[in-house]
């Protein structure tokens, strides 16, 4: 028996293009700022208006959310709560529309899960109407037509009923668009207008999901100003970054367009030792490891996916807008600094830690601590400094010795028995992005102090991150 | 196995009162096609031109003109199937002649469509030729699509009642369309290009929208009359549900010349046969009736305004109602005709009669689906220029509200002085 949790969170998230289209005058901006904004009066009226409809994705539902959440079909009524519409929603595994027949939870109870729904406008109503009349004006002047990516996001709890949450839905619609007109009224330049777009960040708990309107175009290290406002209005430290692009809520149904897997080791189980404490890398990466982008470096190219792992990590908390260097680019970083001699670009040759530590200072300008251990049987005894460096760093660490480099993503530590278990990313893997797959065979794994060669030296690249938003 | 015409015993007698006329007579055949049958509800005589072709030779261009303005009159479901002919002259002399009169035909109309067929639909156009000599009648068909195809024998039954318990699904529908004008070229051909393109942008809006029938998204395979009696006549309403369209153009402003806006509503209708239509046809025949019926009266507006010629700097023009007039006295199946603002319910009446060959009087008339659009005066030259896209539905009910232009105006000019002292609250969102 399956006692369902009323209090579990659904996240609505309501997307859907508006069209804005006006006649405009741009030798006058007075006028331009008035009539732009009274398109986007025009606008609100029409999102407020009765022919408003939110349709449930993947689903024969349409609510109208201004007729007190009448809804098509019948059955879903007003105050019916949220979590009847996911009875409707068709998901792969089903070939009929209309009700699933058992209710699936999935095995992961990870964060709430999300229900889509698309903005449509209904253009028929009862009749009689007047038949249309035809306009022209000629008149010298601009044509502004753009689609504004409407994109809210209401967080809510199972039992909510559907008419309440539609009432938000349409205050976060109202608001957003207020928010798009400020930020299209600011960069107005004479003919040039400035499309706005939607981001949505995931802030630490209670905060949770934060909407933001930026211009888009403009980019990170010109918004720093509105970032400050943001960080000073949700009391956030000001030395790590929150509201940059690459800081964007990812919902999890979304897939990612560049196909790596992202952060492999939250499926895994962690190890339980006695007194013991799990340390982990914070913030999202991506899995690069041998053959991915048709680079075939089977044999030699460990330490460079490793090193690619670690600036997703650096672009992914949106420190660095570049993205994860080539196997080519890595090479030239290291000539560029005088480290190799132009023939080493486009060899198969290995690099190390010390190369590492150069190539993220050269292409993305990160400082790097190096730790050195004269035998893998020493790693066994830096618990506590890769625990520290988990826990202030939170970044992803390189290990290279001998012939092997890794990537260490966290340890389990205890303070009083000194035992220790390590979670290694292993880019020697040659398959496909099979996520079961890697976590089963041990490619992204807790290993034992064993797994280390023990008579071995190696050099770990521990990343630091920057102080900054 | 050729197809199979089932057709009013209507057009039977109609055929024969033509066939006691002197001279050749032409017309066009009526209908609905589908998969396993075809349906054919009337026959429409060419009508008389005023320089009369000396001998009996089929004038094409005269039919296909005819066909062309009928399609205009013909609601949703209902199409120009085919030709026929009533002469002494045997099928075997005609028949060369008769085949270039149907692909002409079918040229001329799908020349102006604004929708494309779809793959699975039945291109086979018939023609008919009956001999007042023999009475007898010759069916045939030719596959419009194949510019080679031969004649393919088809079969002709007449049968009583064929639309009487044909389903009909409609709905009025708000058109809300407006397009800049080119900034160079300010003529007439501009707009009406303008205009064609934009309602292109809007036919494909409708088209990929939602269909609700009756209020509920019905699966596109289910049938629409699910076990119900067949001899009882269907009414369903249908709602649209579109979406813009997400397009991001590079340049967000653009040089114009002025713009064009279509604004107001329409009354759609489709007809679907009774023999176990799917919802997917209903929603396929009402959406092509709603780009048909703004697209025609566009198209009708424009060919008056070239004859008049003028070239005024900023005008309203009221696009013409539909007004629907009932085939058979007893039946669901209308033709329609478009009445202009400035035209009685007797010129109506006329064009039923020219074009339709059909006699109604006033009382016949269906006038209540649409009602007259009126420019009100409110709406002066500086009120125009201003009008944006998308107002609320609500608003564009009742024509003779003025324009609220200078009100507004005063209104936003004090929110946007508040909106510029409060730019630093610009980029947060309420927690």
């Amino acid at each position: 028996m399956v006692v369902v949790d009323s209090d579990s969170e659904i996240i609505l998230r309501v997307k859907g293009p508006l069209e804005l289209k006006c006649q405009l005058d741009t030798s006058d901006a007075q006028l331009m700022q008035k009539v732009i904004s009274r398109t986007f009066e025009s606008l609100r009226s029409q999102v407020k208006s009765e022919s408003c409809v939110l349709a449930v994705c993947d689903s024969p539902v349409f609510i109208w959310p201004n007729r007190g959440a009448l809804a098509t079909p019948e059955e879903i009524t007003p105050n019916a709560p949220c979590e009847d519409l996911q009875q409707w929603i068709q998901t792969d595994d089903q070939d009929s529309a209309g009700k699933r027949s058992a209710k699936k939870k999935s095995k992961r109870s990870s964060s709430a899960s999300v229900i889509n729904l698309g903005l449509m406008m209904e253009v028929t109503q009862p009749g009689p109407l007047s038949a249309p009349i035809l306009s022209k004006t000629v008149q010298k002047s601009h044509f502004l037509t753009t689609t504004l990516p409407m994109d809210c996001v209401v967080c809510t709890s199972c039992g909510d009923a559907i008419k309440d949450a539609c009432e938000r839905l349409l205050e976060a619609l109202t608001h957003q668009l207020c928010d798009m007109e400020k930020v299209t009224l600011q960069h107005m330049r004479g003919p040039t207008v400035l499309v706005p777009e939607v981001l949505h960040f995931l802030l630490p708990e209670p905060k949770g999901l934060v909407t933001v309107v930026y211009p888009a175009g403009v980019s990170d290290s010109q918004l720093e100003a509105q970032r400050k406002e943001l960080h000073q209005q949700f009391e956030l430290p000001d030395d790590r970054p929150y509201f940059r692009r690459a800081n964007a809520y990812h919902f999890p149904n979304e897939p990612y367009k560049d196909g790596y897997l992202r952060n492999p080791h939250v499926v895994l189980t962690h190890p339980t030792l006695d007194n013991g404490k799990v340390y982990l890398v914070q913030g999202i990466y991506s899995y690069h490891h041998y053959m991915q982008d048709r680079m075939d470096d089977n044999g030699w190219g460990c330490a460079y996916r490793s090193l690619q792992t670690i600036c997703s990590w650096f672009q992914q908390q949106g420190y660095v807008e570049r993205s994860v260097p080539t196997h080519k680019e890595i090479q030239q970083a290291l000539v560029d600094v005088g480290d190799k001699q132009t023939s080493f670009v486009g060899s198969c040759q290995w690099i190390g830690s010390i190369e590492v530590q150069a190539v993220l200072n050269q292409l993305l300008g990160i400082t790097s601590k190096i730790m050195f251990v004269s035998q893998g049987s020493e790693l066994a005894s830096k618990g506590r400094e890769l625990a520290n460096h988990f826990l202030t760093e939170g970044t992803p660490i390189m290990i290279g010795g001998g012939v092997l480099a890794h990537t260490i993503l966290g340890v389990t530590w205890s303070e009083t028995t000194g035992q220790i278990r390590y979670l290694i990313l292993d880019p020697h893997y040659t398959g496909a992005e099979d996520l079961q797959l890697i976590t089963d065979k041990g490619w992204c794994g807790w290993k034992g102090p064993d797994f280390w060669d023990q008579t071995a030296y190696y050099n770990l690249c521990l990343p630091q991150k920057p102080k900054v938003i | 196995m050729g197809r199979g015409y089932i057709v009013e015993d209507t057009v039977e007698r109609y055929l024969s009162k033509l066939c006691e006329q002197a001279g050749p007579v032409t017309g066009l055949l009526i209908g609905q096609s589908s998969a396993q049958r075809d349906f054919v509800v009337m026959a429409i005589r060419t009508p008389q031109s005023e320089e009369s072709t000396a001998g009996n030779s089929v004038d094409k261009e005269l039919v296909s003109e005819h066909a062309r303005q009928v399609s205009r009159m013909l609601p949703g479901g209902l199409s120009v199937l085919g030709v026929f002919i009533i002469t002494d002259t045997d099928v075997k002399d005609t028949l060369t002649t008769l085949r270039q009169l149907v692909f002409a035909v079918e040229n001329l109309i799908s020349s102006e469509r604004l929708w494309n067929p779809a793959d699975d639909e039945v291109t086979d156009s018939v023609m008919l030729h009956v001999n007042t000599k023999t009475r007898k009648t010759v069916c045939r068909t030719f596959d419009v699509k194949d510019p080679k195809s031969t004649a393919k024998p088809a079969d002709w039954k007449y049968q009583s009642g064929v639309c009487s318990s044909w389903a009909t699904v409609s709905c009025c529908l708000n058109v809300n369309l407006l397009v800049p004008l080119p900034h160079d070229k300010t003529s007439a051909e501009n707009m009406a290009e303008c205009l064609k393109e934009g309602l292109k942008v809007w036919a494909h809006q409708i088209e990929s929208g939602v269909c609700l029938i009756d209020g509920k998204k019905l699966p596109e395979d289910s049938e629409l009359i699910a076990g119900q009696r067949r001899n009882v006549r269907q009414m369903f309403t249908a709602q649209l549900l579109i979406t813009s369209k997400d397009q991001r153009l590079p340049d967000v402003v653009q040089l114009c010349g002025g713009s064009v806006s279509v604004r107001g509503a329409i009354h759609s209708r489709a007809f679907l046969h009774s023999n176990k239509p799917k919802a997917k046809l209903a929603e396929k025949l009402l959406k092509r009736d709603v780009v048909s019926t703004v697209a025609s009266r566009v198209q009708m507006l424009l060919e008056e305004e070239n004859q008049s010629g003028d070239k005024q700097q900023t005008e309203q023009l009221c696009l013409p109602r539909r007004v629907f007039c009932p085939v058979k006295v007893n039946g669901p199946v209308c033709v329609c005709d478009y009445q202009f603002s400035d035209e009685g319910l007797a010129e109506v009446i006329d064009r039923l009669k020219e074009m339709l060959d059909i006699d109604a009087a006033e009382e016949d008339l269906d006038t209540r689906q649409e009602m007259t659009a009126e420019v009100t005066e409110s709406s002066d030259t500086a009120g125009v220029c201003l009008e944006s896209l998308c107002e609320p539905a609500v608003e564009l009910a009742e024509a003779s509200e003025p324009k609220k232009n200078n009100y507004i105006g005063v209104a936003m000019a004090t929110a946007v002085a508040l909106l510029a002292t409060a730019a630093s609250m610009l980029y947060l969102s309420d927690a």
